[in-house]
């Protein structure tokens, strides 16, 4: 499964990396460092990626349709 | 509850009369933040309106509007260039007060001062107050847990998050503290706009005078420093003083006055519910899953305003370029199109898109140290006094305009 972080309404909410840490990493602010690319889910993280993509007040995660 | 719910959503319309009946007024032509009815039926209110009004207006001074749905908030909050923060983010704000920055700003000039704050109250730095904040849980609670009895609010909940706040980034003396508590709370909840002016210059004059002096003080490299040392705005011209005051003040009023009523209803909430309690007793991994479904359902920040920068159209209402337009993130967390049952508080629930700290460019700078502080504070206090209740003929007492707050909160254990 891939995501995609977008740039600009990712305002450092965290929230991803709470509840996905082995899929989403923050910055030195606290904004996803994957902002404004595409990241692979490892294998296995999909439910917790869900969660974190879910718990996005900005809903700046979305799923990269294959 | 799907996820994906289509964002033209058919809205059930509000019955008037329905309305007069369960409100004693009509919320759609003619809502009042300040309605002590507002105030009594506060959950009853926003179920109401994020269900059936997606957008209701108030006539009340200058008049504006209210928005109310997750969808609806969001994107305005995303949209800084229809909606700005440039005017103010209360309604009828009074006359001659000063804008803060960065809450009152838009980009760029926001985004440069976020950009050299941010850093100051980023999860990593706030990590490291961690200990310090749980070792000031504990002194609170040692005050206290001998008598087997407190008034939460002014023995733990009001002192809290400035000694937080204080102690650990702005290294302000805690003692002036209740000066300020006071100043922020009349400047918000006083009836009288006049009086709200008043309070708000006391706190502004304070802040101000500490500025002023850390400016003959060696560098610290902290957050002072940071807001003294100022920014370039585009055009090459250097921030003002009173932008740089500005920030002191925005960040207190944040710091100060926000966090209390989350970890009051918290606590309130985990003494009426043993059930959830246990859980979080049980399984003290929960604590941090609970205090986003106790920021989800007990937002001190009601609403939230900006101004209109032209004619535009939200679920099926036109607002005039000019108008003033609350963002009513309290009601879009408890959005029946984004989660199940809404009105029910569970700790357990799974995924919870909740606006309590703003959405969009202004999201709360303060969240990260907020969340340190409930931590603490449910995780101390659970551990110390698990079994505790509300003092039985007393019930806690409330606030609510723009802000909510809670006034007492009796306890015995
Ligand atoms: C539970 C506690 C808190 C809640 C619910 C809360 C809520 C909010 C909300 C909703 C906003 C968005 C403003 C907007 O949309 O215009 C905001 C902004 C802000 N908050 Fe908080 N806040 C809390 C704690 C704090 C703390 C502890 C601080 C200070 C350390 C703080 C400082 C600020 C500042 C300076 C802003 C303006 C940010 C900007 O405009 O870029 N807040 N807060
Ligand atoms: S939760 Fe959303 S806004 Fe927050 S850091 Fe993650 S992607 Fe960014």
């Amino acid at each position: 499964m891939r995501m995609k972080i977008d740039d600009e309404n990712c305002t450092g909410h965290g929230r991803c990396a709470k509840y996905a840490p082995n899929v989403f990493r923050l910055d030195d602010d606290g904004y996803n460092v994957d902002r404004g690319s595409e990241i692979e889910v490892p294998a296995g993280e999909e439910k917790t990626a869900l969660l974190g993509m879910k718990s996005c007040p900005e809903r700046a995660i979305t799923i990269v349709e294959e | 509850m799907n996820e994906d719910a289509p964002s033209a959503e058919v809205f059930e319309a509000p019955s008037h009369d329905e309305m007069i009946a369960r409100f004693g007024r009509d919320l759609v032509n003619d809502f009042d933040l300040d309605d002590p009815a507002f105030n009594d039926k506060f959950d009853e209110t926003l179920n109401y309106m994020v269900r059936k009004c997606p957008v209701v207006h108030s006539r009340v001074g200058r008049g504006y509007y209210l928005i109310n749905t997750q969808d609806d908030v969001r994107r305005a909050a995303q949209d800084w260039r229809t909606f700005s923060s440039a005017k103010g983010y209360m309604p009828n704000r009074p006359e001659g007060l000063p804008y803060l920055m960065p809450e009152e700003s838009d980009p760029p000039i926001h985004t440069k001062w976020r950009h050299v704050l941010n850093p100051h109250l980023s999860p990593r730095t706030v990590a490291g107050y961690e200990q310090p904040v749980r070792d000031d849980v504990n002194a609170l609670i040692d005050k206290f847990i001998d008598r087997a009895e407190c008034e939460f609010i002014s023995e733990f909940g009001a002192l809290l998050p400035g000694w937080a706040f204080f102690k650990n980034i702005l290294g302000l003396p805690i003692d002036d503290l209740a000066m300020l508590v006071n100043g922020v709370e009349e400047g918000t909840f006083a009836p009288d706009p006049e009086v709200r002016g008043k309070y708000f210059g006391e706190v502004f004059a304070y802040l101000e005078t500490h500025l002023a002096w850390r400016k003959t003080q060696p560098s610290r490299g902290d957050l002072i420093d940071t807001i003294l040392a100022g920014v370039t705005y585009e055009g090459g011209t250097e921030s003002p003083w009173a932008h740089k005051v500005s920030i002191l003040v925005d960040l207190t009023f944040g710091g100060i006055a926000t966090t209390t009523f989350v970890m009051a209803s918290a606590i309130h909430h985990l003494a009426m519910h043993p059930d959830q309690r246990q859980l979080l007793l049980d399984d003290p991994s929960l604590i941090e899953n609970a205090i986003e479904e106790y920021a989800r359902f007990f937002p001190p920040v009601v609403a939230l305003g900006r101004t209109c920068t032209r004619d535009v159209e939200v679920s099926g209402t036109t607002i005039p370029e000019g108008e003033f337009v609350m963002l009513t993130y309290a009601a879009a967390s408890r959005d029946p199109r984004h989660m199940d049952e809404p009105e029910k508080i569970d700790v357990r629930r799974e995924g919870i898109p909740h606006s309590t700290f703003g959405v969009g460019p202004h999201r709360c700078i303060g969240s990260n140290l907020a969340r340190v502080e409930l931590t603490a504070t449910l995780e101390e206090w659970l551990k110390r006094i698990p079994e505790f209740s509300v003092k039985p003929g007393t019930e806690p007492t409330y606030v609510t305009g723009f802000l909510r707050s809670m006034r007492s909160l009796e306890l015995v254990w």
